[in-house]
């Protein structure tokens, strides 16, 4: 198992969000959170990733208690995370956001190869290298923010709302990457608003509302479930 | 600023900082065919100490949001124990004038200052900065400024209840005659200073461009939790930063010893000098602090001249007021956010 959350509870101040959640994921898998607006979906992934730190409960990352860490330190772990707000570095060049995203790697080799490799994933990245980051439209920061992520060489890659703001086509072409970084062997949390799809694509899914787990399973159950149908679809 | 050079030189001397560079170098030019050279030498000396103060200020205002005011102190901190590390040495060269120390004795004084100076940064980071940051979350750049009046304050205070009020300062780091060029006499402390400023500028320039650690305090300013997202240890930058901006002031007042002795206050008139350069070329910007710096040097070096010694505060605090009124980003101050940066 490569993450491991159990019993998770987190928040801001004295706002509980998130209520005992526990969920898994193996290597190699692609698993979807949906739910609704403020179900909690955002705040998981920031608890996870180290930027909140939870009330209690436990996280596991490659059997190690990565609980209460800082960012930094969970990001040095191995585990990227690509927030909502993508948090890039506007200021700077393309090339230099993604030469931070592998701020862990001390080797200019490996990190030139992990530059190659993003560019080969997103060609695009790389006709704009001497782009600055803030001139960029919003499908290319979405595409800066994932290459970014991907620059540290991952085991597990937290998604957060990747269509967020984005147009249908853009919205297309962001999936489709994350589809070629999971052929490509990587680990990833995605978290949607767009269940349909989420659940399109991904191996497993969690329906998370109003802080807690209300189910779980096979994406493609989840999508002919009768609830999620109900509260998601509409049908 | 390097995209409207691209377009031609004539769309660039249109632009805010076009205008204002080419006008200053204008001024600078008759000034200095008028009155003499020593004008232009008096800008260079005065410029280059500022740029190094501003860029103190600017990296403190820039990576961690906190409007220093107690960036004199630090200029003081510097002035002072370059004073101590140089009055032993100034003895011991009275004795053995044939010393390697006549040569480099200044040079580990103002080394000296600049190490002294980094170290204080650390101290008060850890003691006020640190704590601050850690309890509060609104209002941090009106609690951070009050912090550094009070810090301010408080060494001020005690530069004079330890070592006193009265001036403590060299005759001069290096002895011999002036350098001349080009038939001006400029002494080797001045020639120094500006060969020190200029140094120093250059090397944090390319460090803050180039090195990892570098971009690393770039990309804090620029958005703190992307930094941390990538594994930044923010903490660390941000020990780094205001030990780099208070060694920065610090070595401005070590090498300017011979001009400013080190008294309690000493620090007040650079603080806003370089406050003027901060507010006049635009929040956080490196080469616009550079830049600024020379032009209020020459504003205060021009008003000296030729309205009057009591003036060169007026004139620049008039011009600022103007700034503010009719281009409140500065100078070179861009709209972009995430500020440290071309």
């Amino acid at each position: 198992m490569l993450l491991e959350v159990t019993n998770l509870n987190a928040g801001y101040g004295y706002l509980q969000i998130l209520r005992d959640v526990s969920l898994h994921i193996n290597k190699g898998e692609y698993v979807g959170i949906v739910g609704p607006n403020g179900a909690g979906k955002s705040t998981f992934m920031k608890t996870v990733a180290g930027l909140l730190s939870p009330m209690s409960g436990r996280v596991m990352f490659n059997g190690e208690d990565i609980t209460g860490l800082s960012g930094s330190d969970v990001s040095r772990k191995g585990i990227a995370f690509v927030s909502e707000e993508m948090n890039l570095f506007v200021n700077m060049t393309v090339q230099e956001n993604l030469y931070m995203g592998a701020y862990n790697i001390k080797e200019k080799k490996r990190q030139n190869e992990r530059l190659e490799f993003v560019f080969e994933l997103f060609p695009r990245l790389a006709e704009r290298k001497k782009q600055l980051a803030g001139t960029m439209s919003g499908g290319e920061r979405k595409m800066l923010a994932i290459g970014r992520g991907m620059m540290s060489d991952p085991s597990l890659m937290l998604v957060d709302e990747p269509s967020f703001g984005l147009a249908p086509q853009l919205t297309a072409n962001v999936f489709e990457s994350l589809d070629v970084l999971m052929k490509n062997g990587v680990t990833i949390l995605l978290v949607e608003q767009n269940v349909t799809k989420t659940l399109a694509v991904t191996h497993r899914g969690y329906v998370l509302e109003n802080g807690k787990i209300v189910l779980e399973g096979k994406s493609a159950d989840l999508a002919e479930d009768s609830y999620v149908r109900k509260v998601f679809l509409g049908v | 600023m390097s995209k409207n050079m691209l377009a031609g030189p004539w769309f660039w001397m249109r632009t805010a900082p076009g205008i204002s560079i080419v006008t200053a170098v204008v001024v600078a030019v008759i000034a200095t065919v008028q009155s003499g050279p020593y004008v232009l030498v008096n800008v260079v000396v005065t410029g280059g100490m500022l740029a190094l103060v501003a860029t103190g200020l600017t990296l403190m205002l820039g990576v961690l949001n906190i409007p220093m005011f107690a960036h004199g102190e630090y200029f003081m901190i510097g002035s002072l124990t370059a004073y101590y590390i140089f009055t032993p040495i100034s003895a011991f060269i009275m004795e053995h004038p044939e010393s390697w120390l006549v040569t480099f004795g200044p040079i580990i004084a103002i080394l000296g200052a600049m190490i002294g100076g980094a170290i204080a940064g650390i101290i008060s980071e850890k003691l006020v900065f640190g704590p601050l940051r850690r309890r509060s979350t609104d209002n941090w750049v009106m609690n951070s400024f009050l912090l550094t009046v009070g810090v301010s304050v408080l060494l001020v205070n005690l530069h004079q209840l330890i070592f006193g009020a009265d001036f403590k300062g060299i005759v001069g780091y290096w002895q011999g005659m002036p350098v001349s060029i080009a038939d001006v006499y400029i002494s080797k402390d001045r020639a120094m200073a500006f060969v020190i400023s200029a140094v120093i500028v250059a090397l944090f320039y390319l460090f803050m461009t180039y090195t990892r650690t570098g971009m690393a305090i770039r990309a804090v300013s620029q958005d703190i939790t992307g930094a941390e997202i990538v594994g930044i240890d923010i903490e660390k930058i941000v020990m780094l930063t205001i030990s780099l901006a208070c060694a920065l002031a610090a070595v401005a007042g070590g090498s300017l010893l011979f001009m400013y002795p080190s008294y309690p206050t000493v620090g007040l008139e650079p603080l806003y000098m370089a406050w003027f350069v901060v507010i006049l070329s635009g929040l956080g910007n490196i080469l616009g602090a550079v830049a600024g710096a020379f032009m209020v040097a020459l504003l205060k070096v021009i008003t000296v001249e030729y309205v009057g010694a009591g003036w060169d505060f007026v004139v620049p605090s008039a011009l600022i007021m103007l700034i503010l009124i009719f281009k409140p980003s500065g100078i070179f101050g861009s709209d972009v956010r995430g500020v440290l940066d071309k």
